[in-house]
């Protein structure tokens, strides 16, 4: 015990009284890890079933129709045709939704006039995911089938125009149609949830929406279980060939697939269009390739640092070696001295990262933005960092060690 | 206590070859006060640190108390210096980043079993060479002669049998180095053999007996 108190001791005065030292070391390691955090928890909301989108490991997004002709593509958003005819018979799923992406209206509410991001919306959507209903009601299937003129707002929106009133119940303008608020729900930033403001498919201006195998809409397949996942997209592939196009002659295949968010991603980023796989094993290696450089950077500086710090104690460690060390003993002494570093820096990271995703969610950088640290990111961050510690720590360290205390002692190094 | 027998060592660069110490026989007895003497580069330091064990001869045999020094093992060069060697170093060499108490406590820290009271004969040590009002200070909080009496109590505070010194006044003025003198007469006449490499023929007077080295070899 007395010698690690020692370890501990000399611990304190080597980083107290080498600031600057410290100081490099330790931004260093907590830079790294509150990117690495930060940047986990943005592409956790984003990917992981969380929130309004828990459902998410049971959906897939129909996002696209890629039709192709001679010498010529076309990719485009799908029309409700596709979603109704082709998509809603399909035996695999346990029920589907239609919406649109969102688009900015122009809302006016007395003099008031702003700009929101609005989806229209079937009624299984609000079934599929789970918005936070603050007050009254969000859209069911008699206000679609009907094609009443009612709308949810998000709490921003309602804040917007209502301040302090109840919004339920009033009514806006949006793009020159009067509707109804009928429900306030929570913010959300999440790929089929966000919006400003949502309506009844069956109000948009004009009805050719029915007819039409492009257009504006994307589609949520549930699946009965997150099992059932590869049978869904085994049966689209069976789908697409049987999509007729409104011009056969110049289009005539289709491609359609349904996707988990990686694929989402993956497929668009790797231009994936016609074939099944979404390329999300590679993005999947691109990012991880990515993180390990990134974190190769730092680590390589950790080595550097450390080496330059443990030559510069060769007198001591040949004082110690002197007086009885071991050279395993001296290995564990300077290994301490790294692993408290970066446990240290560890717990500015978590502290850092935290404040930078508040900073985040509070600019309003990425509207309505709610992450939190991932803590089991952390702790592999955290190992990361104790590994890099170590193996930055251990080389010099068994190098300094097994030197010869007279050549240590002359600092013949 | 100490024998050496036909010790030789060479030092090897890239370039060339230097031969530090050439066919070295020497015994040293118990409780006897040895100066080694001679011109820089001659190799006295070498031969400490080869009884030191500190470093390891090219050839020949090196016998403590009796027994022949074999392994050269990491682990039992490690408990041979700690529990037989004390080391004064010209330049001090204590530890910057610990207080001197926590300085002269260190060989005691890597002995296995050592007394739980470890730093109260850490504090005796820095008692017997006047130094208890210092010991929470800091190395470089203390003139040359200070740091050097701190390094005298780490070398005497685990009781080793045989204290080396390689020139433990050579940067100390002269009153200090007689200071010095007197704690390594006082170690010695307590039992404790002394083998002390030196330039001044004044402290070497003081020994029971000074050998010289020249050139690698020892001299008459």
């Amino acid at each position: 015990m007395n010698i690690l108190r020692n370890y501990l001791i000399t611990t304190y005065n080597v980083y107290t009284r080498r600031k600057l030292y410290t100081a490099i070391n330790l931004a260093c390691i907590t830079l790294t890890l509150v990117v690495l955090m930060v940047i986990t928890a943005l592409l956790q909301n984003v990917f992981y079933p969380t929130g309004v989108e828990g459902k998410s490991d049971r959906f897939l997004q129909v996002w696209s129709l890629v039709l192709t002709g001679e010498n010529t593509d076309q990719n485009s958003p799908l029309g409700f045709k596709t979603i109704d005819r082709y998509l809603r018979p399909m035996r695999s799923i346990e029920s589907i939704a239609a919406m649109t992406f969102p688009a900015p209206v122009s809302v006016y509410h007395g003099q008031q006039v702003s700009e929101l991001q609005m989806r229209y919306t079937d009624a299984p959507y609000w079934q599929i995911l789970d918005f936070v209903v603050l007050d009254g009601r969000v859209l069911n299937a008699e206000d679609v089938a009907q094609g009443k003129f009612v709308a949810v707002l998000n709490q921003s929106s309602a804040i917007k125009f209502f301040a302090n009133e109840k919004a339920v119940g009033q009514s806006l303008n949006v793009s020159g149609q009067q509707f109804q608020i009928i429900g306030v729900v929570e913010d959300v930033m999440h790929v089929n949830s966000f919006a400003d403001i949502w309506m009844p498919l069956t109000t948009q201006p004009s009805s050719d929406y029915q007819n039409q195998i492009r257009g504006i809409f994307g589609a949520l397949l549930l699946a009965k279980s997150a099992a059932d996942i590869p049978a869904i997209q085994a049966e689209i592939l069976t789908v697409a060939p049987h999509i007729v196009a409104e011009d056969p002659k110049r289009w005539q295949h289709a491609y359609l697939f349904a996707d988990t968010k990686l694929d989402l991603f993956a497929r668009a980023l790797l231009e994936h269009r016609y074939i099944a796989d979404s390329g999300a094993g590679t993005l999947l290696l691109i990012i991880a390739v990515m993180m390990l450089l990134f974190m190769l950077l730092p680590a390589l500086n950790l080595i550097n640092l450390n080496i330059g710090r443990i030559m510069e104690r060769g007198i001591e460690i040949g004082v110690r070696k002197a007086f009885g060390a071991s050279s395993n003993q001296l290995v564990l002494q300077l290994v301490i001295e790294n692993v408290l570093l970066s446990l240290l820096g560890g717990a500015l990271a978590l502290l850092l990262a935290k404040a930078v995703l508040v900073w985040i969610g509070a600019s309003g950088l990425i509207p309505y933005l709610q992450v939190n640290i991932n803590f089991s990111v952390f702790a592999w961050g955290l190992a990361l960092t104790i590994i890099f510690g170590l193996l930055s720590g251990v080389v010099p360290a068994w190098k300094m060690s097994r030197l010869a205390p007279v050549l240590a002692l002359k600092g013949a190094i | 206590m100490i024998k050496l027998e036909n010790i030789s060592k060479t030092y090897q660069t890239d370039k060339m070859q230097t031969l530090a110490l050439s066919g070295i026989h020497l015994h040293v007895r118990k409780g006897e006060f040895v100066a080694i003497m001679g011109p820089s580069g001659c190799g006295k330091s070498t031969l400490l640190n080869l009884i030191g064990l500190l470093d390891q001869p090219g050839s020949g045999k090196i016998f403590i108390d009796g027994a022949e020094v074999k392994s050269y093992r990491d682990k039992d060069v490690a408990k041979m210096r700690n529990e037989t060697f004390g080391f004064i170093f010209q330049s001090f060499h204590l530890i910057g980043d610990l207080r001197v108490i926590d300085n002269v406590e260190l060989p005691l820290l890597y002995r296995a079993g050592a007394d739980k009271n470890r730093r109260e004969l850490a504090k005796a040590a820095l008692e017997r060479v006047g130094l208890s009002a210092r010991m929470e200070h800091y190395p470089n909080e203390l003139s040359g002669g200070q740091q050097q009496r701190v390094a005298i109590a780490r070398a005497m505070v685990g009781r080793p049998q045989i204290l080396l010194a390689d020139e433990p006044t050579g940067n100390l003025d002269s009153q200090m180095g007689n200071e010095v003198m007197e704690h390594l007469l006082e170690l010695n006449q307590a039992g404790t053999t002394v083998i002390m490499v030196t330039h001044d023929a004044n402290a070497a007077k003081r020994c029971h007996r000074s050998i010289r080295v020249f050139d690698g070899q020892l001299v008459a």
